[in-house]
């Protein structure tokens, strides 16, 4: 299960967020301003409070390191 | 592996001088810790010519778009540690991502965002601690926060600020806000929320698995203070990206690049650089791109002979 940790507001999760979609990645979007719980469970995962966190079936990167995620869900780029 | 050119930076002096090196037929590859460099902070860029109205991210999808066009071999993620000289006159750029060698490398890493420097600032660095507000305001909803640095861009950062969190106070080092706009200065000062300290400096962030506190002291009479944050956004300018180029190449009192205005070459022959990281005059996005293509063009000349 793929889970994004966003914030509207933050280029780099609109830009991680397209790029999934783009690759055709099947993910959850969770608005961390929106709701209290859904922050802390990022802040939990990821120890740190910056966005995005991208939870690939339990690897937890933080920002949008291209590579990382790429070599992860083993897509073309 | 070995190239005949090696750009480190991707944003618009990179790219455009790996366009221009790759339509030369000149084998290249782009290491870059961040596709775009700054333009990720322009919200809006309303004066690069032929894009009357683009935000700064759709600008780098285009970006993107154009470097695919022309195949160029780009990493990213990729941190520079350092660049060695070597005797056969080959360069070997050792980064975490591996060691890449090549005849020529053109340096455009632009500029990155000041560090806060004081006891406390890396152990939280994003554990309460950010350098971009646009990006983790809303994680501070009905928080207390500090914002540190009362330019333009620490103004604009209390500005989002005042939307999520509960109180915001700004550390300004100077008698009274400066900048140029003076509407954003009336509208914070009479912000209930915004409460502003002007003549203090940041001393100490206190806390424990995140921010807690920030201590800061007057820059007259020495009154030290702390208040209780969550948060702390930082907004205290940028410096030129060139630690790694401190032994390597010439640079100027601000860290800047210093080069040959009219060929982009550095002190040291077979280093080129380009765009905001050197000591030209205008920081501007277009500019960098022309810088960028000039680099290239003269890379190019360096390479014929080689």
């Amino acid at each position: 299960m793929i889970k994004v940790y966003s914030t509207p507001t933050c280029t780099y999760c609109v830009t991680l967020k397209k790029f999934l979609t783009e690759k055709g990645i099947k993910f959850e979007a969770v608005d961390v301003s929106q709701n209290e719980a859904d922050l802390q469970e990022m802040v939990d995962k990821s120890g740190q409070m910056g966005v995005p966190v991208i939870d690939i079936d339990g690897q937890v990167i933080v920002g949008f390191n291209r590579n990382k995620i790429v070599e992860l869900l083993n897509i073309k780029d | 592996m070995l190239y005949d050119l090696i750009i480190i930076g991707a944003g618009p002096a990179g790219l455009s001088a790996a366009i221009y090196a790759v339509r030369k037929k000149i084998k290249t590859l782009v290491l870059t810790d961040s596709f775009g460099g700054q333009i990720v902070d322009a919200p809006m860029v309303e004066n690069y010519l032929g894009l009357p109205e683009i935000s700064g991210l759709d600008l780098i999808e285009k970006f993107r778009a154009h470097a695919k066009k022309f195949a160029l071999e780009i990493k990213e993620n990729c941190e520079i540690q350092k660049i060695s000289p070597m005797s056969n006159d080959l360069f070997e750029i050792e980064t975490d991502l591996g060691s890449f060698s090549a005849k020529a490398i053109i340096v455009t890493s632009g500029k990155k965002y000041r560090e806060l420097d004081v006891p406390g600032a890396k152990e939280f660095d994003g554990k309460g601690i950010s350098y971009c507000a646009t990006c983790d305001a809303p994680l501070f909803k009905n928080k207390n926060v500090a914002v540190i640095g009362a330019g333009d861009a620490g103004q604009d950062a209390v500005w989002q600020l005042t939307q999520y969190a509960a109180k915001i106070y700004l550390l300004n080092k100077y008698p009274d806000l400066r900048g140029a706009n003076i509407q954003m200065q009336e509208k914070l000062k009479s912000n209930e929320k915004v409460e502003i300290y002007n003549n203090y400096e940041p001393i100490e962030v206190k806390g424990d698995k995140f921010v807690k506190a920030l201590v800061f002291k007057h820059n007259g009479h020495g009154e030290i203070k702390e208040i209780a944050v969550n948060g702390i956004f930082v907004e205290i300018g940028s410096v030129p990206a060139s630690k790694f180029l401190a032994d390597i190449v010439k640079l100027n009192e601000k860290g800047e690049v210093v080069i040959d205005q009219k060929t982009n070459e550095t002190s040291r022959p077979g280093i080129f650089a380009a765009g905001d990281i050197t000591d030209i005059a205008h920081k501007q996005m277009i500019i960098a791109a022309g810088e960028g293509a000039k680099a290239a063009l003269t890379a190019w000349e360096y390479l014929k002979n080689k």
